[in-house]
């Protein structure tokens, strides 16, 4: 364990896999199409197959004190 | 709205432009911003694609002058013991455009562009390919197309994607709208190959340089030198040395190893000359001079010891002596391998060897006219003798040697298995194995030479320097990134030179070099800029009309003979190739005539058969001058500069040679009639782009101009519109960018209105409460509030799992968030389900940055973020192979940066300044119109500075903001009968304010009216890249070094600043003793050391073994030897021993003994810096005792 991360809660026996609702929406940075990408597929854009996708700005409401 | 009819020439321009930024057009807005890369394209160009009808493409020059590989099996008998024969070569090497991988089956569009390598970080490349060619004995050839790997493509070349793009469509390929290329992304840097500055090619130049006469016995200081350049421009430097006997040897490099060949075996070797022939040639019409006919006695002279009477003997004696180092065939001739060598080594740039000779002939008369003090030497530090290796040049250069060096990789494989009889030249599977055992990958070596700018070559490509030939272009601003691109550098090798007479501005660059765009420092007059209208030539030119006409116009071709008895017969040279001679008059004629020839062909619109950029150098006699001549070049890499022909009123090209001759106006006042032929096209055009964009520039003190170049490529301002699609590791962002009032004119041409570096400011120049005090600024904090000066940083982070995994391995970490962290919110809150930051989230130190999974741990790792607080502004996820999953991204973090107390600002006239404190704008001085300054500085800020241009712009400023007019602040403009002080002060008058920009002001503070008016007018003020954030620096406590415990430098590691010796004696001199203590002791490495008083030693006090044996020992001491003690009698006497056996062991007050005086009663404590100690000890290793004397 190094000074920049920690392993947190307790260990477990078996690999663990992301769940399958863990699905997520990336935008191609060329054409702009929403790509749903599951863990562990190639990065490629289904429309275009450009080679950098870009995650999308939350849509849980951010706020930071204002002071 | 309607649009107010503009009277200044120069304007906004606000409506247009906007207009243009929403509907980008097909053609570029600002040409003049494509013309600054121009140098760096155009000689990119110039490898791949042939430049004009008779021009081929230089690959294709180069590849054709790369020797055939010749080789023998060994395997014959008798008559043909040689064996077999085979000759391999490589030619067509073609660079395809970038483009993905065959393997790459989705995508759309199968081209590469330089911004998805940029922000993937890695390389733009483009295939490129060669044929290599084999025959076996008379077979016939066999051709196979090999790939040579992926090589660097420069952007916006004709070998780029990019290439014929406009602002719209560039746009669309998240470039610039002004994309000017000319640099090389590599690893996702833009990097640029550095101009540098090489000796005129084909021109002999007279040196004298102490440093020949101590080569060896016999040197002189005297030497000719000649850069002899090839077609496919790679260079050939000689340099003729003249020996106290007489003789002459010509010195040349072939793979970096010296060779020394007489002049006079050469001259004979060339065309088989008689003794006679030399003679004449070298003696030419001015068979009068007693000096060179005596010199040219004694080289036939001493030519007799080497027997050597014909030309065949000549090249045989050449031939055997070099045929080891040139790789010949082992079947040439001696004869043969000698005119190898003259090919390839002597003259390269003449194809003639009578051409060659004739030259050689020149170069031996030029030295004698050196020698006798007839011409002056040459001074090679002057533009007049200098061009430029250009970037594609040099770049081919390297292509090419890389080709050389596979080639003869292949013979040294041949070589092994012909010693080793393993070869079998009729097998094809043998030569395609033989063939791909060496490395032919050409791109992974330009890439390396790109990434590091190292040169790594046998040869060393007649270059003077290894490394250090690319530069990253860094995007800081505007002006910084084009500055990288018409920088020029003198040579790493003059770096170290102690003299400075390289540095030096020399009137010759006038045109050429900026004056004022050169760094303070170390690197001044070494690195210059371009400038801004000079150009490089870019083409090879075809001259065989211009050798017609040099004949219809009265050169007598060949060389003078002394039969003529005519010394003033003046040579007469095209691109280092004796054309013929003329008298001086028929000389001056031709001059004029070639340049109304050549200016005829752009008034005619039609390609002129004489070159339009070709340089006409007439040097007529003069008394220990130049050596006379008409030197004519049309020669690539040469400096070049429009200036108008006065009799045509055509703006003709001159170059840096020709140019010292001719007689140049610069104002309408200084034409002379009948003298000046030509006039400056603007007197601005002597300054770089850069220096241009100052204002009112003239009237400045020239080192503050010197010093706005540096600190307008130090701003914070807008340096891209295309941050969307960058990821550099650090990118400056001003948010509320202006573009001044007062601006030159060039601003235009260059289109910086769309990159602002800054923001009109309302300056007083006032002593104001004291916080203006040396070139400290007062900030009105309204000013402030209202974005003055903001500024972000973008930095990007690319985080890589598959760093350190090695190819083939399986994937074992994965980005995401396993089921033993899901639901923590203190992770949740800042990392996505997918591991990745949620864009927007604010992070800080210690916050959580991504998640990774760990197959072999079976964990979840979450890293943290590191650095000042900021906001994550994108997460990109990058691929990487087709099928495989995510393992890279880039995390670009936005870090606000409002000016604060510490924040360094500028004018644009030298003037910098540190905020110092930002004022309530209810304290601040305020004018009768209720203005109050955005800015206070200092009155002394001017005194002894001379600054008068950042006067000329307040007041210039403050006019066009009343009137609401663009002021042109082009230098020249105002004389002394036309004071820009009148016109503005008019401008002033006329909007109601005081004619001189002085105004009465009231104290903020008290409200009275000051004594004084005050000096207010707006001012563009830029805020530079230097900020308190990235060096305040501060310890109370922290990291030590573990062997002097003192504390570390370097802010990164939290460390102390050095407090040192100049600053120790102030604090003495002070009597500060308690403040040194303190500083030097206390705080640094303070520590206790014990010290024995009677032999004075630190080392030797030592800690009595483990108390409860000390104890032990006492009481067997005193109750006598006891069954009870813990210690066998061994034991005892074994810690006895190792306590110096001592009596007094343990009685001391500090359980301590010294091992010298085996005492413990004088042992005392003081405190000492720990690093005494460690001198101590080092001292005693070397046997030397510190002693102290304690009291």
């Amino acid at each position: 364990m190094d000074a920049n991360g920690s392993y947190h809660a307790a260990p477990y026996s078996t690999n663990p896999q992301p769940s399958a609702q863990s699905t997520m929406l990336y935008a191609c940075l060329d054409c702009g199409h929403h790509n749903s990408i599951k863990p562990r597929e190639p990065i490629r854009c289904f429309e275009c197959g450009y080679r950098i996708l870009l995650k999308v700005r939350t849509k849980r409401m951010t706020q930071f004190e204002a002071r | 709205m309607e649009v107010a009819a503009v009277a200044q020439p120069s304007g906004f321009r606000t409506l247009e432009r906007q207009a243009k930024a929403v509907n980008p057009g097909q053609k570029h807005e600002y040409p003049h911003v494509q013309g600054l890369t121009e140098p760096h394209i155009q000689s990119f160009n110039s490898i791949w694609e042939r430049a004009g009808p008779r021009t081929p493409a230089l690959i294709d020059v180069a590849m054709s002058l790369v020797d055939k590989q010749t080789m023998f099996d060994h395997k014959g008998d008798g008559d043909k013991h040689l064996g077999n024969k085979i000759v391999f070569w490589m030619d067509t090497l073609r660079l395809e455009h970038p483009s993905l991988s065959a393997r790459e089956t989705k995508s759309t569009n199968r081209l590469m562009y330089p911004s998805e390598c940029r922000q993937r970080g890695i390389s733009y490349r483009g295939r490129l390919t060669g044929m290599l060619h084999y025959q076996v004995n008379d077979n016939p050839v066999v051709s196979e197309e090999r790939v040579l790997g992926q090589l660097p493509v420069m952007v916006r070349s004709n070998r780029c994607t990019l290439q014929n793009m406009g602002p719209a469509e560039l746009i669309r390929h998240h470039e610039e709208a002004e994309e000017m290329g000319g640099y090389f992304v590599i690893n996702g840097n833009e990097r640029v190959i550095r101009l540098l500055v090489a000796t005129r090619r084909n021109h002999v130049l007279g040196l004298q340089r102490p440093s020949y006469g101590n080569r060896g016995p016999g040197f002189t200081p005297y030497a000719a030198q000649i850069r002899c350049v090839r077609r496919d421009q790679t260079s050939q430097t000689m340099t003729m040395h003249y020996l106290t006997t007489g003789r002459l040897v010509l010195r040349f490099a072939l793979r970096k190893q010296e060779y020394l060949v007489p002049v006079s075996l050469l001259m004979r070797a060339l065309v088989g000359a008689s003794d006679r022939e030399i003679f004449e040639a070298i003696v030419g019409g001015d068979a009068e001079n007693i000096f060179v006919r005596d010199r040219v006695e004694l080289l036939l002279r001493a030519a007799k010891e080497y027997a050597v009477f014909t030309q065949d003997q000549a090249l045989a004696y050449l031939g055997d002596k070099f045929r080891v180092v040139m790789y010949a065939p082992e079947d040439a001739t001696n004869i043969e391998i000698g005119r190898i060598l003259l090919r390839r080594m002597v003259m390269v740039h003449l194809d003639t060897d009578r051409d060659k000779f004739n030259m050689m002939a020149h170069m031996v008369r030029k030295l004698y006219a050196v020698v006798s003090g007839e011409c002056q030497e040459d001074n090679p530090d002057t533009q007049q003798l200098q061009e430029v290796y250009m970037p594609g040049h040099l770049y081919l250069a390297i292509i090419k040697e890389k080709v050389e060096d596979y080639l003869l990789g292949v013979r040294a494989e041949i070589n092994k298995d012909v010693r080793a009889e393993k070869v079998d030249l009729y097998n094809t599977r043998y030569l395609a194995r033989v063939f791909s055992r060496v490395v032919s990958d050409i791109g992974i070596r330009l890439q390396y030479f790109m990434a590091t700018g190292n040169l790594v070559s046998k040869s060393g490509l007649d270059m003077q320097q290894v490394s250090g030939y690319t530069v990253v272009a860094e995007k800081l601003n505007y002006l910084r990134f084009i500055s990288h691109f018409r920088c020029i550098h003198r040579g790493a090798f003059f770096t170290e030179l102690k003299t400075t007479g390289v540095r030096k501005l020399l009137p010759e660059g006038w045109g050429f070099m900026c004056p004022v765009h050169t760094p303070d420092g170390s690197p001044c007059g070494l690195l210059n800029h371009l400038a801004h209208k000079c150009r490089l030539t870019t083409i090879v030119e075809e001259t065989a009309a211009v050798d017609a006409a040099l004949v219809r116009l009265g050169v007598h071709p060949g060389l003078p003979t002394p039969a003529q008895r005519d010394p003033h017969l003046l040579t007469v040279q095209l691109d280092g190739r004796i054309v013929g001679y003329c008298s001086q008059s028929v000389a001056a004629r031709i001059a004029d005539a070639l340049r109304m020839l050549k200016l005829d062909g752009t008034r005619s619109k039609k390609q002129s058969a004489i070159p339009f950029s070709m340089e006409i150098g007439f040097v007529p006699r003069s008394h220990g001058g130049q050596l006379p001549g008409l030197y004519l070049f049309t020669t690539p890499a040469r400096f070049i500069r429009p200036v108008t022909h006065l009799a045509t009123r055509l703006v003709d090209h001159v170059g840096s040679f020709e140019q010292v001759y001719m007689d140049i106006a610069c104002l309408d006042a200084d034409v002379r009639p009948g003298v000046t032929t030509h006039q400056e096209v603007l007197p601005t055009h002597i300054l770089s782009a850069v220096a241009n964009f100052t204002p009112f520039c003239d009237f400045n003190q020239s080192p503050r101009n010197m010093y706005q170049c540096q600190m307008g490529k130090q701003t914070m301002g807008t340096p891209m519109h295309t941050y969307a699609y960058r990821t550099d590791n650090k990118l400056y962002r001003l948010q509320t960018g202006q573009t001044p009032i007062c601006r030159p004119r060039i601003y235009d041409d260059y289109g910086v209105d769309g990159y602002p570096n800054g923001a009109n400011a309302v300056v007083a120049v006032i002593s104001y409460t004291g916080y203006d005090m040396e070139d400290a600024m007062i900030l009105n904090k309204s000013a402030h509030e209202r974005g003055f000066g903001y500024g972000t940083i973008y930095k990007t982070e690319y985080i890589d799992l598959g760093k350190h995994r090695k190819p083939g391995d399986p994937v074992t970490l994965h980005f995401g968030l396993g089921p033993d962290s899901i639901g923590d919110e203190s992770i949740m809150d800042n990392i996505d389900i997918d591991g990745l930051p949620l864009p927007g989230a604010r992070v800080e130190e210690g916050s959580p940055l991504y998640a990774a999974i760990d197959d072999v741990r079976g964990r979840t790792k979450v890293h943290k973020y590191k650095g000042e607080p900021g906001y994550v502004d994108g997460v990109r996820l990058l691929a990487g192979g087709i099928d495989d999953e995510l393992q890279a991204i880039a995390v670009t973090f936005r870090i606000p940066r409002s000016p604060i107390i510490g924040d360094k600002f500028s004018s644009r006239h030298g003037q910098k300044g540190v905020c110092s404190q930002k004022f309530p704008a209810t304290d601040m001085p305020f004018t009768e119109t209720g203005m109050q300054p955005d800015v206070i500085i200092n009155p002394h800020a001017f005194p002894s500075r001379m600054t008068i241009g950042m006067f000329v712009e307040s007041i210039a400023a403050k006019a066009g903001a009343l009137h609401g007019v663009c002021q042109d602040a082009t230098p020249f403009q105002f004389d002394e009968t036309n004071t820009a002080a009148d016109y503005f002060g008019e401008q002033l008058r006329a909007a109601g304010y005081n004619y001189h920009g002085n105004e009465p002001m009231y104290s903020g503070v008290t409200g009275q009216e000051m004594r004084a008016d005050i000096y207010i007018g707006v001012v563009y003020y830029q805020r530079l890249r230097h900020m308190v954030s990235d060096k305040y620096q501060v310890r109370t406590t922290g990291a030590v070094n573990p062997l002097t415990l003192q504390p570390v430098k370097g802010r990164k590691r939290g460390g102390g600043i050095r407090l040192g010796e100049m600053e120790r004696d102030a604090l003495i001199a002070h009597g500060a003793a308690y403040f040194l203590q303190d500083r030097l002791m206390n705080c640094s490495d303070y520590s206790l050391a014990y010290v024995c008083r009677t032999c004075g030693s630190i080392l030797a006090p030592i800690a009595v073994p483990a108390t409860s044996h000390v104890v032990d020992l006492d009481r067997s001491a005193s109750s006598g030897l006891s069954t009870m003690s813990a210690l066998s009698p061994a034991e005892t006497s074994a810690v006895m021993a190792a306590a110096g056996s001592s009596v007094h062991v343990g009685r001391g007050p500090l359980d301590l003994s010294c091992r010298l005086c085996r005492s413990a009663d004088d042992i005392t404590m003081v405190a000492l810096p720990f690093v005494f100690r460690y001198l101590a000890t080092e001292l005693m290793s070397m046997n030397m005792k510190v002693k102290l004397d304690v009291k």
